[in-house]
């Protein structure tokens, strides 16, 4: 490193050898090279930042929806909550006190909090993540918990999800679960987007996580949007591409490198029908091979049946 | 006695507040229908006796924009209250724009309530 004379900092790499000793081995002379690497070396710095700037950007994105879902999701049983209370305190205060009416709306006030408080529960599974972000993740269930959380957003949206879930088999992959969620979430959310602007045929999208021969679990993501334009296909993953107004492009490049350090990879393709079908495919964990029974046993026991609880119903 | 009571009518998927609200609105002295979506609503046959509409914002088949703009149609002139558990405001202005007398968020205070009623019930 030098003091240049405008101020600035220099890197510079340094190659030198030997070539020439005395008679006891000292040497006398080197020979060598120096390198001016300032310009490698701040661009390394920028890639660098961009690639943190990236995750950032990305995170703050998922945020968003989810801050948006949760406020949905929680101001739901609130409002129960307040109405059920205010109209409690009006029929105590009724002369005669309606004692009964107001042992209803407290009956409906305590379901109400424990509605709430199941939101609360189910956020704090999302986001119980160890600091080693490598565990046993089921992706049959942190689909779910994904899609109920965007749920509502969904059904806002006009979307008419069907999910398909391996009720046969546990799907276990070895990952980092919230890294694993967005790269899910972000998918969908490119779904619902995608058929934002259709009105001539039903939105349908599907969710289907299934086992892959070979060893691998496997998700896929069916929309009926707008679908891929078959010039652009082979930029879908470029960071900052984005067809959408309002996108930033990051989601799926991001999403792409999150499934490859996972071992997996992420494509997609275009439908024989209108919109496109994104898919994952991760490492299956050896363990669910043999286990699957007691994998499926460990499942949340409302898992079955899920296809009917999640569509628009 | 009943039937000189106003009717209101409320259209939310959300079970729990069509079993919430209709309780209140019954202490505020009225009477009250409740429809789980805007379709049975509109095939209920009581729009004409409807004083005013309390409608969700997001739902399932038709939505409540959709319906207000359905009744707009049939030239049904109820007052609408727009309730939503979203916190996105953006499409308030324009709902307003186009009819409805307010829209509160979920959760509102029943004074909040009351007063919208007041607005919506109010002689022109």
């Amino acid at each position: 490193v030098n003091a240049s004379s405008d101020g600035s900092i220099k890197w510079v790499h340094v190659v030198a050898q030997a070539s020439c000793w005395d008679k006891d081995g000292r040497v006398l002379e080197y020979f060598g090279a120096v390198q001016d690497v300032t310009q490698r070396r701040l661009a390394e710095a920028a890639i660098d930042k961009a690639r943190s700037e990236l995750a950032h950007v990305t995170r703050i994105m998922t945020l968003g929806t989810l801050t948006a879902s949760i406020a949905h999701e929680v101001n739901q049983p609130l409002s129960g909550i307040i109405t059920n209370a205010s109209t409690c305190l009006r029929m105590l205060a009724a002369d005669p006190p309606n004692i009964k009416g107001a042992q209803e709306t407290v009956r409906r006030t305590i379901r109400d909090g424990n509605r709430a408080a199941d939101v609360i529960a189910r956020l704090r599974a999302l986001f119980s993540k160890k600091a080693a972000a490598t565990e046993t993740v089921d992706l049959n269930e942190t689909t779910r918990e994904v899609l109920k959380l965007m749920f509502s957003d969904l059904l806002r949206n006009g979307v008419d999800l069907r999910l398909e879930l391996d009720h046969d088999h546990a799907l276990l992959v070895t990952g980092d679960r919230v890294q694993l969620q967005q790269v899910i979430l972000n998918l969908v959310r490119n779904a619902s987007d995608a058929m934002r602007d259709v009105n001539d045929r039903p939105k349908h999208l599907l969710v289907k996580v299934e086992r892959e021969e070979g060893g691998g679990a496997r998700l896929i993501v069916k929309d009926a949007g707008v679908g891929l334009d078959p010039q652009t296909v082979g930029r879908l993953f470029d960071a900052f591409y984005t067809t959408k107004s309002d996108g930033m492009g990051i989601g799926l490049s991001v999403s792409r490198s999150i499934i490859e350090s996972h071992g997996g990879k992420l494509w997609a393709e275009a439908n024989e029908g209108p919109g496109t079908t994104f898919s994952f495919s991760l490492p299956r964990l050896a363990a669910s091979e043999t286990d699957d029974r007691t994998g499926e046993a460990a499942l949340t026991p409302d898992l079955r049946g899920e296809r009917d609880v999640m569509r628009n119903s | 006695m009943i039937e000189s009571r106003p009717l209101l009518s409320v259209v939310d998927d959300d079970e729990s507040l069509r079993e919430s609200l209709p309780d209140l609105l019954q202490e505020f002295g009225f009477a009250v229908e409740t429809f789980a979506s805007a379709e049975e609503f509109l095939a209920s046959g009581r729009i004409g006796e409807t004083r005013c509409l309390i409608l969700d914002i997001a739902m399932p088949g038709m939505s409540g924009p959709d319906l207000q703009r359905e009744l707009v149609q049939r030239h049904q002139k109820v007052p609408i209250i727009f309730i939503t558990a979203h916190a996105d405001q953006s499409v308030i202005p324009r709902l307003i724009e186009q009819g409805a007398v307010a829209c509160l968020r979920k959760p509102f205070s029943d004074t909040a309530l009351r007063e919208a009623l007041d607005a919506a019930l109010a002689p022109p």
